[in-house]
């Protein structure tokens, strides 16, 4: 009935992908393994030294880099392997996933890209703490940063377990368990070597190893030659009406609320956002917008694609695809893998293909964790609980936050409540609920207060938590399961308003609508905080290395504010930057 | 790009610019529903109604189909039935296009109120040479 049951209607979720040839495979290893140390060394030889530069490469990245850079963040495991699993596993509803998650990137490009890039702040916690002028509303953006971190990252956790079992055979925990040792390991030394500039590369090698896959298979099989993504129609109506049937795993307006959520959920995800900050100009930020989309597009034309050939040759070597002994959740979710493997491609091959999965996975968690633990250092720990944090407990706190995180999320994956699509969904809910109503209202209503926000974000918080409660946590918790009973929701009705996949259809409109009759009642932002915001629309161009707020304060007379343009107070600002 | 620079310099639009450099932007109120400069109304202009095309594109197919499921799933383009190739295909290859058409408007919008982000900018010279390069490759 909900959307958890779709993927898997036999709860507990099978968790190990039977027709997947699972022994341990010494040259896609070595490919896994030298996939992650090309991008640690590409990242070694391009890293930088200065935090400013750390986190937003110098402000210097052009369209095109920058477009990859958009893809390779935005190419995780949900994309590599999850949209095929529910398109082969779901049919017509899978594609609300391909909608979602690419279309969101124009509601990006139109509202917040450019603007984003004015405002000129590094992370979602840091927006809203500046934009809100208060503590605790950049507190709840950074637990909410942390929470997303998590939740994204126990659906990478499945998938490189689940294709894990591939390429070093064993069993689905021991895999998860080692494949999550191997990301924290990564994320110590690509901490350690700077690796921010290697996006561009990463996005190329996932690419080309998904692309190659496809292809391969196509062309094998039979299935198609030049142009998969559009060949794969004439075979349709082979495949049985569930791959096509509109409406029968997923009613319309559950499909409707999970395109939104995604939709709105990639306008606020925080690891989506940091790419605008390290563009040259706003122009490039829409600029990049538009190559990140056409990046993504190449990916998500060609999901369907490999989810129908895989889905063929299912039907073919191993069963029945649909019904009760149908393709299990978990065979769904290493589609990708599976296809390549049916379709008898050489051991080698079929690794290349694997090992871009896990790639995906590790460097995704990697920059989860990352985003995790700033958010968890510098804006609850040094901004909250120790205002004079030295460097090394900063260090200390954020490490420490790396490793519960990534305990927690190897727990959750051990037993996983869906698929990594559907995981990764949750999050989108999320960012969709908490992030994006503040970073909407706060560019584009300048009397959006901190009231407003406080109330707005909590209400954002308690309507996803209520969701995964009755309905993702039921399968946990037995006093909760025994309240589910057999719907699997606590409260039927709840669910199917605010189905956990996609809680921000009905609900980012309520947290619209509190932010803004909060705002209204009580006192208007200060002055300085409007002019903030006007900046961010202003056309006036601004330096390379300015924020916002240098200009509004380095503007005390409204002649310089209007000259922001201008060289010297670009090269303040630039200096001001680095300090803060 | 220049072509296009010249091109709106060359007609009325020049006027806007020079009415432009009177308005403070620190001053005009931001309110996306009440657009306070012309600069803002002509930018929301396109911003809403690329908005709705967007919407069609995005939701269009999956609510046709939930109208009249019989025609959109029967007919077919390419061996596709027309909801799924509308949905798989239409909804992102669209919203790319979308975004192209945007980007290019906003430009325009740049040129008509003389604004300049890079390519003949008063920064430094490597500054300006490097966007210059990066956006004739994307007008291409």
């Amino acid at each position: 009935m909900t959307a958890t049951a779709i993927g898997a209607t036999q709860t507990p979720l099978q968790l190990l992908p039977d027709a997947l040839n699972g022994s341990f495979k010494l040259v896609p290893a070595i490919m896994v393994t030298a996939m992650l140390l090309l991008f640690l060394s590409i990242g070694y030889v391009f890293r930088v030294t200065d935090t400013d530069d750390l986190w937003v490469a110098g402000r210097s990245i052009g369209n095109v880099e920058n477009g990859m850079a958009i893809g390779a963040n935005w190419m995780s495991a949900a994309s590599y392997l999850g949209m095929a699993a529910l398109i082969a596993l779901s049919g017509y509803y899978g594609l609300a996933f391909v909608v979602g998650w690419s279309t969101g990137y124009f509601i990006l490009l139109i509202f917040l890209a450019a603007q984003m890039r004015r405002f000129g702040k590094y992370t979602a916690p840091d927006f809203v703490g500046d934009r809100f002028d208060s503590d605790t509303a950049r507190a709840i953006a950074a637990l909410t940063t942390i929470l997303i971190g998590f939740v994204y990252a126990v659906g990478q956790a499945r998938g490189m377990g689940l294709v894990g079992i591939y390429v070093f055979g064993g069993d689905y925990a021991t895999m998860v368990i080692l494949l999550m040792a191997i990301t924290v390991g990564y994320l110590a030394l690509s901490g350690m070597l700077g690796a921010t500039k290697n996006m561009a590369v990463q996005y190329v090698i996932l690419i080309v190893a998904f692309l190659a896959g496809l292809y391969a298979v196509g062309f094998t099989q039979g299935y198609s030659t030049v142009l998969p993504q559009i060949e794969y129609g004439a075979m349709l109506d082979q495949l049985g009406t569930e791959f096509t049937e509109p409406f029968t795993s997923g009613s319309y307006y559950l499909w409707i609320a999970t395109a939104f959520s995604l939709i709105v959920g990639t306008c606020g995800l925080p690891h989506v956002l940091v790419r605008f900050y390290t563009v040259e100009s706003e122009r490039t930020a829409r600029w990049s917008t538009v190559w990140g989309l056409f990046f993504i597009c190449l990916l998500y034309l060609s999901a369907p694609a490999f989810a129908a050939f895989g889905t063929d040759l299912y039907a073919k070597n191993v069963g029945n695809v649909y019904g009760a002994n149908g393709m299990s959740g978990a065979e769904g979710d290493v589609i990708v893998v599976l296809a390549s493997q049916l379709a008898n491609l050489p051991t080698w091959f079929v690794g290349l293909v694997a090992a871009g999965g896990i790639a995906a996975a590790i460097a995704t968690t990697a920059g989860l964790f990352i985003a995790a633990s700033s958010a968890a250092a510098h804006d609850i720990y040094t901004n909250i609980v120790n205002p004079d944090a030295t460097q090394r407990q900063q260090l200390l706190v954020g490490r420490a936050t790396i490793v519960a995180l990534g305990a927690i999320v190897t727990l959750t994956a051990l037993d996983p409540p869906a698929l990594v699509g559907e995981l990764v969904a949750y999050a989108f809910s999320l960012a969709g609920l908490v992030l994006f109503p503040m970073f909407f209202l706060g560019l584009w209503w300048e009397n959006t207060n901190r009231q407003g926000a406080l109330a707005g974000m909590t209400t954002g918080l308690l309507i996803w938590f209520t969701a995964i409660v009755n309905e993702v946590l039921p399968a946990y918790v037995d006093v909760l399961a025994d309240a589910a009973g057999e719907s699997g929701a606590i409260v039927p009705i709840y669910a199917d308003v605010f189905p956990a996949i996609g809680a921000a259809l009905a609900g980012t409109p309520i947290v619209f609508a509190v932010t803004i009759a909060v705002s209204y009642a009580t006192d208007e932002p200060g002055e300085d905080i409007k002019r903030l915001v006007r900046q961010c629309h202003s056309p006036e161009p601004m330096g390379q290395q300015q924020s916002a707020e240098d200009v509004v304060t380095d503007g005390g007379s409204d002649d310089v504010a209007t000259d922001g343009g201008s060289e010297d107070v670009a090269t303040d600002g630039g200096e001001d930057t680095t300090e803060a | 790009m220049p072509e296009t620079h010249t091109q709106s310099s060359d007609n009325t639009d020049y006027q806007a610019t020079d009415a432009e450099a009177d308005v403070d932007y620190l001053d005009q109120e931001v309110n996306i529903f009440k657009p306070s400069t012309p600069f803002m109304r002509d930018h929301l202009r396109v911003v809403w109604a690329m908005f709705a095309l967007w919407a069609v594109v995005v939701f269009g197919p999956v609510t046709a189909t939930a109208i009249a499921p019989g025609v959109m799933t029967d007919v077919t383009v390419l061996g596709f039935p027309l909801h799924y190739a509308l949905t798989a295909i239409g909804a992102p290859g669209g919203a790319l296009v979308l975004s192209l058409v945007y980007a290019r408007k906003r430009d325009q919008l740049d040129d008509k109120y003389g604004i300049d982000h890079g390519t003949d900018a008063p920064a430094t010279d490597d500054e300006a040479a490097e966007p210059a390069a990066t956006d004739g490759g994307v007008d291409e």
